[in-house]
């Protein structure tokens, strides 16, 4: 049941491109019919003409790719801090014990809160504007490149470390040609998933404080003025440029690793 | 060989150290008047405030209604991914009907469901316990669905040679040897039910730690806010322990 005789039809890509096609086909049909009965649920289902024209009239307006920059604006920016910081420190608690134990229970038990949950608090302390947004988001890519480059660091193999001994390595040197290269594969791993967190922080922290523009904010908009078309819309694009990004640090990553699978 | 090396504190108690130090800082910091009562309360108002909480039956009633969401929405969201995820990975025709949907759809950020949710549902109970269900649901899904195809084809070669009747087969071989995989799923679901669930109480609710929070934050009450903070904290790690745990005990026999 689990393995089909190769000549079997759903083998042929065709084929199974027209089946996957078969459930999105049927849920916008269901969805059509909806919005064309009209009456409760009229309102909430936007015809797919009016979700095509609002999509246009946001084009033509520009403000889907100022809101599309604005969200990569943040995300990236609250990366840049995020995880800088988080590499920084996770390669630092790697590295020294003491330092270590001084700081993880620390970062531990803040870890626990749901970073969105931060921002009530933050929001006291900073107000609802770019600042906040900024220090949840930055806060979001801190913990994964954190965790995985303090991981990467301390998974050195003693002996790879013995030999930077004999060939008395300085310690730029060791960390350089030894270290660095070692947690490289977890340290990426970490940078992706930062930048995951960081994109849905964005997204998140718009909705929740909406202020100035960003795909979040458009979304909140358009729950304000029941307008399903926007939402959708946003949604949309929000989907595509995150599977896009995400994309594009695979491809980094698989790039910059390229010497381990010659070298296994 | 030990007790040479002097006095060593357990593993637990060297990191509650540096704990308590940024406590006792906090509250010297806080009581030093160098900044505003708005900005920083002592830790001690904090912990006098959940205890008021305690008392009056307001934290319970908070922390109630959002393990009630949680319990409710992933209850839902858990079996129907549950359920997706063995369809599509035990029938060829399934998976390619359903599975490039799903993962499109999984691109989407879970949050990014909850202005759409809002106006198809309104911001009642029912909202949140479909973007609860929604977050468990992809989580477990996937495990599920990675769990049962990582399995070696030779089982069911096996399976099938025996005649293996399909429940049997689910019963003693797909159950046990997906469990591991499925549990990960499920508590990686948990954990991200308990964010969403914070976020969209943040955003719309009349009860709740994130309402708690959000309404503490209104009316500047710092206090209610960090202790807010405190307890979505402490339940959210008290789930991935929680969950940490029933996968080990679950998968005991592994490593045995």
């Amino acid at each position: 049941m689990n393995t089909l005789p190769p000549q079997h039809p759903l083998h042929r890509r065709s084929v199974r491109l027209a089946t996957g096609l078969i459930a999105p086909a049927l849920a916008l049909i269901w969805w059509q019919s909806q919005a064309a009965q009209g009456g409760a649920h009229a309102a909430a289902f936007a015809s797919l003409g009016s979700v095509g024209g609002a999509a246009r009239e946001l084009m033509a307006h520009g403000s889907l790719l100022s809101d599309s920059l604005a969200t990569l604006r943040r995300t990236f920016t609250g990366l840049g801090i995020g995880a800088g910081l988080g590499l920084t420190l996770g390669i630092a608690t790697g590295t020294w014990r003491g330092l270590d134990r001084l700081v993880s229970p620390l970062l531990d038990a803040l870890r626990q809160v749901p970073m969105i949950g931060w921002l009530p608090l933050i929001g006291l302390w900073l107000g609802t504007g770019d600042a906040s947004q900024l220090l949840v988001i930055a806060m979001s890519a801190f913990f994964p490149s954190l965790l995985n480059a303090h991981a990467g660091i301390a998974q050195v193999e003693r002996r790879y470390l013995d030999v930077a001994g004999v060939l008395r390595f300085s310690t730029l040197q060791r960390f350089r040609h030894v270290l660095l290269p070692a947690a490289m594969p977890l340290i990426l791993t970490g940078l992706t998933q930062a930048l995951a967190f960081a994109w849905i922080a964005a997204i998140g922290t718009e909705i929740l404080t909406g202020g100035g523009s960003g795909l979040g904010v458009t979304m909140q908009m358009g729950e304000t003025q029941q307008r399903l078309d926007i939402i959708l819309v946003a949604i949309t694009i929000t989907a595509a440029l995150g599977f896009a990004i995400n994309q594009a640090l695979l491809r980094l990553r698989a790039r910059l690793l390229r010497w381990q699978t010659t070298a296994r | 060989m030990i007790a040479a090396q002097g006095l060593r504190l357990p593993r637990s108690l060297s990191g509650a150290l540096p704990l308590l130090a940024l406590l006792l800082l906090w509250q010297a910091l806080a009581m030093s008047g160098l900044l505003p009562a708005q900005v920083l309360v002592p830790p001690l108002r904090v912990s006098d405030t959940l205890i008021a909480m305690l008392r009056s039956g307001e934290l319970e009633r908070h922390v109630g209604d959002s393990l009630w969401r949680l319990a409710a929405g992933f209850a839902i969201g858990a079996s129907a991914g549950l359920a997706l995820g063995i369809v599509a990975a035990l029938s060829r025709w399934a998976e390619a009907a359903l599975w490039p949907m799903f993962l499109t759809i999984w691109q989407v950020p879970v949050i990014a469901f909850v202005p759409l949710l809002v106006l198809f549902l309104g911001i009642d109970e029912s909202f949140k316990i479909a973007i609860v269900a929604i977050a468990a649901f992809f989580p477990v899904a996937l495990a599920t669905f990675d769990g049962i195809r990582s399995l070696p084809p030779a089982w069911f070669e096996v399976a099938r040679i025996y005649r293996t009747t399909l429940p049997d087969l689910i019963r003693r071989i797909l159950i046990p040897a997906t469990v591991p995989a499925v549990l990960t799923g499920l508590r990686v679901a948990v954990t991200r039910a308990w964010v969403v669930l914070v976020a969209a109480e943040l955003l719309a609710a009349d009860s709740g730690i994130g309402q708690m929070m959000e309404m503490g934050r209104q009316l500047f009450q710092i206090d209610v806010v960090m202790a807010g903070v405190v307890v979505s904290g402490l339940i959210g790690f008290l789930l991935d322990y929680g969950a940490r745990a029933v996968e080990r005990r679950a998968t005991r026999w592994k490593s045995a």
